[in-house]
């Protein structure tokens, strides 16, 4: 978006460091991609003049700008539940629940009215509601004011709300995001200029638009969050690491999806290359402490409200009611001790946010089960069996990477690792939702920052993750017509980056075997093909009356198998990455399938 | 040549993805008009179209942009066939919504081939600078807000002037620049405050020899003076016919209206009315009488009908005869040295001449001034030392035009945006001057640049939270004065540079 570059200034970046203090354990020497006389793909076009002269501080304000004004246009448009009652949608959900923490005492958040969206995150996503609400009533009270504001569609409410997801991103995605990208560009002996671009490319990812800005939550402070985890394992800081991930996890439970990862690879690095009995001990105390002050607030204000004489469940006149998890609990403790309460109000919220209750899968998504339920009908089974089964399942996706990832505690692995992990979590596990999604995209997307990040392999895979990801959320937009901004947003992604359907350029590289070539785009083609013929259908004709579901289920189908594809590719480069396999099967097996 | 990354049709598709997401952002009543001309001209015969007055939006441009919205009615009655109802007033489906932003996206690829023209016809060094320009003018804060936003089609009229400057660059298309500029003047009056200087750069480089003044070249004196006849009869000619031209012109030029738009544009009359308001305090230790009508007007500089306290009243007459003797200084010198250059030069100062000093000037019109000059500013950097004040006033008088809270951090970011972006690059290229930069012009700019950040922050912030709603037209007035200051900074500095290069 700049103009042309030679200047008659002097460049005022300081010289560029040669080699790479930290690249201790990186597999070979950082190749460094030949500088290309022209650009590859027209991101890359926009950028070209900011190559070599531009410093970074002039670049980054410039990004960042764009960044935000394509966050605020996309929210112009509606949001999840516009003007849908009875119950709305995630926008109400996340309104209500700023209502619901300023307005009652602490104790109350959890237990208040659970029919109308009954906070079920954990305790960092309330006290943020907690923070946005007062800052709103300020501007204007009767936005969250108790049940007479459910609901609401006030305009100005809108833009204050998407105001508060744009802060929020600004203040915990944004800068990790940026600080992630200079370390592990840096760390893959990246150029600067180089690394400029893949930060646009993940800051433009569609995904996270569509879902934070348009139709409304605030994922990105979670990723934000595991991206800082992840920053700091870079920066070799591993107590600030374990801190940042118990606060993703206490924003949004998905986090999870992680953790495996997140576990293995700080056990890996407390054990390998010697045992490191302080950091492990240390990471462990930090953890515990973490949670503790995570809890803190609401255990105090439990205890204080407690105190006042104010009930946790005002409708129960001082009834004890046994405990929502583990009732038997209560045959150990004192349930007249002054903890108690603290006890009730843990146990509830973690009741809240592991919904174990509800169904294998809701609505439909494109994960292994959902796609499964279309040929074998999974409800005619026990819940518990297929608990059991889920949890085999996605145990048999995960442990692979993660025992690379601790066999193997290397830094340039982690995006791998944890996108291999969060596709296992997202394919095989229990309680998915086509949200979800963002987890295995956000890691993915990463890769683009490291070592031949833009090369038209990754472009093509990750392209490709991202692409079908928007798609299998397209029935989710659809229903609260947001077909344009879903439109606009993911064809100017492919079009930056060179993706199908704009152009085929990240495909038919030389270098690699005719095999590995036609293999990926053949593939890739199936599925390109499929999404756009299903969009041609779904837009056309109606599905016939007696399979109302025909359109979302061929797109969960789709979905489904393209993830998998997703997860192979990343088990097979981090297999291949790592080193872990012998040099001999390198060079045949799995080079075929991931380069 | 190696192609220059990015090029003009790269950064079309990004702008373009803003700018259909910016959709269901907020549109002026210039929407309403619009679809009230989509539906004047294609339900009623050619001779109703200057005498229908349903919607009290009745047509006031000439008759080449009523065909050319007849020509997009042709298209609209597929996409929502009740938009083109006469009595349909503010009609605003979804259908209408979509179709009537498209056509402006659409139609702005006039803008995108012209650029491309004027990056095509510069040769060699100063290639790389034409296409920042280009650039430069196609993201334009200007034309976001006042297209995409506030709603006209301001990109495809810039187009057909920046097409027609760029053919006045040859000897060979000077008779077709002269065409297409009539034709232009047939789809939006505003340019014939153009017109001067495209008559005398004709007149010399065309119709009179360019070795002597005095031998006249009478077959291109025929065929500019016939096809600018032709032109003209094609527009207006079938209404002549049934006598409407009188009722036309009354459409076009309404004198009723006042000195001053409803906000004002930041000319030599916002800095005039601002005195005006500062000597009202005054007057009483200075001695002077304060007209007391003027006094008891509560709309004072809000609505139409400026009255001066205590400065005398600016009659119509007193703008034109100020217009036109700032227009006639620098075509004087055009008509001595017509070069390219100073054609565009002498464009510039005849939009500088009638935004500063023109009858019921738009804050809009300020493109007129932006747009020519961005072409010429990166020539070196005194020309750029000129245009950067008049970059930053430009764009932030017009921030008004947009006061609802969705809008405002679109209009301010992007418009950061392309400021900082533009003036580093143009910094970047703009080459050095032979001649010597003026005595503290330079930290005149900077100084100004640097004062914009409190008056946005103030304006946009401030006042609303110490005054509420009273007392809006400070601000307004701020940012008009603020910008005023700039427009004739930049004015100024720009006619030392004319007539010293």
């Amino acid at each position: 978006m700049a103009g042309p570059s030679p200047s008659p200034h002097k460049p005022r970046r300081k010289p560029k460091r040669t080699g790479n203090g930290t690249s201790s354990n990186l597999p070979s020497a950082p190749t460094r991609e030949p500088h290309a006389r022209t650009p590859a793909f027209p991101l890359e076009a926009i950028l070209w003049p900011a190559r070599g002269s531009v410093s970074q501080w002039e670049m980054l304000p410039l990004i960042l700008m764009v960044a935000g004004l394509f966050r605020w246009a996309a929210g112009l448009w509606g949001y999840s539940g516009f003007e849908k009652p009875p119950l709305f949608g995630d926008y109400e959900a996340q309104r209500h629940w700023m209502e619901v923490t300023t307005q009652l005492p602490i104790s109350q958040w959890y237990f208040h009215d659970l029919q109308w969206w009954g906070l079920d995150y954990p305790p960092l996503t309330a006290y943020h509601s907690w923070l946005c609400g007062k800052i709103g009533s300020i501007i204007n009270p009767s936005w969250f004011a108790l049940y007479s504001s459910r609901g609401s569609s006030d305009p100005i409410l809108k833009i204050f709300m998407r105001g508060t997801v744009v802060v929020s991103e600004y203040l915990i995605y944004i800068p990790a995001v940026v600080i992630f990208v200079r370390r592990f560009s840096r760390l893959s002996g990246v150029p600067t200029w180089t690394a400029s671009v893949a930060l646009v490319a993940i800051l433009m990812q569609p995904a996270t638009i569509l879902i934070d800005h348009v139709h409304f939550q605030y994922n990105t402070v979670m990723l934000g969050l595991v991206l800082a985890s992840i920053s700091s394992m870079l920066a070799g800081r591993y107590l600030w690491s374990s801190v940042f991930f118990v606060g993703a996890l206490g924003f949004k439970q998905m986090a999870l999806y992680y953790a495996i990862s997140v576990f293995f690879y700080l056990l890996g690095k407390c054990l390998f290359p010697r045992t490191n009995i302080t950091r492990l001990f240390g990471v462990a105390a930090v953890t515990a402490a973490s949670f503790a002050i995570l809890l803190l607030p609401l255990a105090i204000g439990t205890l204080y409200d407690v105190s006042r004489g104010i009930e946790a469940r005002p409708g129960l006149k001082g009834a004890r009611v046994p405990l929502a998890l583990f009732p038997e609990l209560a045959n150990y403790l004192d349930t007249d001790a002054f903890y108690y309460p603290v006890v009730e109000q843990v146990v509830q919220m973690v009741h809240r946010v592991f919904p174990f209750a509800r169904g294998l899968f809701e609505d439909k998504v494109a994960n292994f089960w959902c796609a499964l339920n279309v040929v074998f009908k999974l409800k005619k089974y026990p819940s518990e069996l297929l608990q059991q089964g889920a949890l085999l399942a996605t145990l048999a996706a995960t442990v692979p990477p993660n025992l690379i990832l601790f066999f193997r505690p290397r830094k340039h692995l982690l995006p791998l690792a944890f996108a291999a992990t969060a596709w296992g979590f997202f394919l095989f596990s229990y309680q998915v939702h086509e949200k979800s999604v963002l987890l295995p995209l956000m890691p993915m997307t990463l890769l683009l920052s490291g070592n031949k990040g833009l090369s038209k392999n990754t472009r093509a895979w990750v392209g490709f993750a991202n692409m079908l990801g928007c798609w299998t959320m397209y029935p989710l937009l659809q229903r609260v017509d947001l077909r344009m901004p879903y439109a606009v947003l993911t064809l100017l992604w492919a079009y930056l980056l060179g993706l199908p359907p704009t152009s085929l350029s990240a495909y038919f590289q030389s270098g690699s075997s005719l095999w590995a070539r036609w293999g990926t785009v053949f593939i890739h083609g199936c599925f390109y093909l499929a999404m756009g013929l299903w969009h041609v259908l779904e837009n056309s004709l109606k599905p016939p009356l007696d399979k109302p579901d025909l359109w979302v289920v061929i797109n969960v189908g789709v979905g489904a198998a393209g993830f998998s594809l997703c997860y192979l590719w990343c088990l097979g480069r981090l297999a291949v990455e790592s080193e872990i396999l012998p040099k001999s099967w390198i060079g045949k097996g799995s080079k075929a399938k991931t380069q | 040549m190696a192609e220059i990354y990015p090029s003009l049709a790269q950064c079309a598709v990004v702008a373009a993805a803003l700018k259909i997401l910016l959709f269901p952002a907020y549109k002026s009543t210039d929407f309403e008009v619009h679809r009230n001309w989509l539906a004047i001209t294609h339900s009623l015969p050619l001779w109703d179209w200057y005498y229908e007055k349903t919607s009290e939006w009745t047509l006031d441009y000439p008759p080449f942009f009523a065909y050319f919205e007849w020509i997009m009615s042709q298209v609209a009655q597929l996409a929502d066939p009740a938009m083109l109802r006469l009595y349909n007033l503010e009609y605003d489906s979804w259908q209408t919504v979509y179709f009537q932003r498209f056509t402006v996206i659409i139609t702005e690829l006039v803008l995108v081939y012209a650029l491309q023209m004027f990056v095509d016809s510069s040769r060699g060094a100063s290639k790389r600078a034409a296409q920042a320009a280009a650039i430069s003018i196609l993201l334009s804060p200007g034309l976001l807000i006042i297209d995409h936003i506030h709603f006209q089609y301001n990109g495809c009229m810039y187009g057909i002037l920046i097409a027609s400057l760029v053919l006045a660059r040859k000897r060979s298309t000077l008779l077709l620049s002269g065409l297409l500029f009539a034709a232009l003047l047939c789809m939006k009056h505003i340019y014939s405050y153009l017109a001067p200087a495209y008559f005398v750069f004709l007149l010399r480089t065309y119709c009179l020899s360019p070795k002597s003044i005095f031998r006249i070249q009478f077959l291109n004196c025929l065929k500019l003076g016939g096809g600018v006849a032709a032109i003209l009869g094609t527009a207006f000619g079938p209404f002549a016919l049934k006598g409407q031209i009188p009722q036309i012109l009354s459409r076009l030029f309404p004198f009723s209206r006042g000195l001053c738009h409803a906000y004002w544009a930041p000319n030599v009359w916002a800095i005039y009315s601002f005195m005006d308001r500062a000597l009202i305090v005054l007057a009483p230790q200075l001695g002077l009488s304060v007209k007391a009508g003027a006094l008891q007007s509560v709309t004072r500089g809000l609505v139409g009908d400026t009255a001066f306290a205590v400065l005398p009243d600016i009659t119509p007459r007193i703008c034109f005869a100020l217009t036109l003797l700032f227009q006639a200084i620098p075509l004087v010198k055009l008509f001595f040295s017509p070069t390219w250059d100073s054609f565009i030069g002498a464009v510039t100062m005849c939009g500088y001449a009638s935004f500063l000093f023109g009858w019921h000037v738009h804050e809009k019109a300020i493109l007129l001034v932006i747009i020519p000059f961005s072409l010429i500013a990166l020539k070196d950097r005194r020309y750029l030392g000129a245009f950067r004040p008049l970059a930053v006033a430009g764009h932030v008088s017009l921030f008004p035009l947009l006061f609802t809270p969705a809008e405002f951090p679109i209009k301010t970011i992007y418009t950061i945006f392309w400021l900082v972006l533009f003036l580093m690059v143009f910094d970047h290229l703009a080459p050095a001057s032979s001649r010597p930069r003026f005595f503290l012009f330079d930290r005149f700019s900077t100084l100004y640049i640097t004062v914009s950040i409190p008056l946005i922050l103030y304006c946009s912030l401030i006042h609303g939270i110490v005054f509420g709603k009273s007392y809006e037209f400070l601000p307004l007035m701020f940012t008009s004065s603020y910008s005023a200051i700039g427009v004739v900074g930049s004015w100024v500095g720009f006619m030392v540079v004319y007539f010293s290069s």
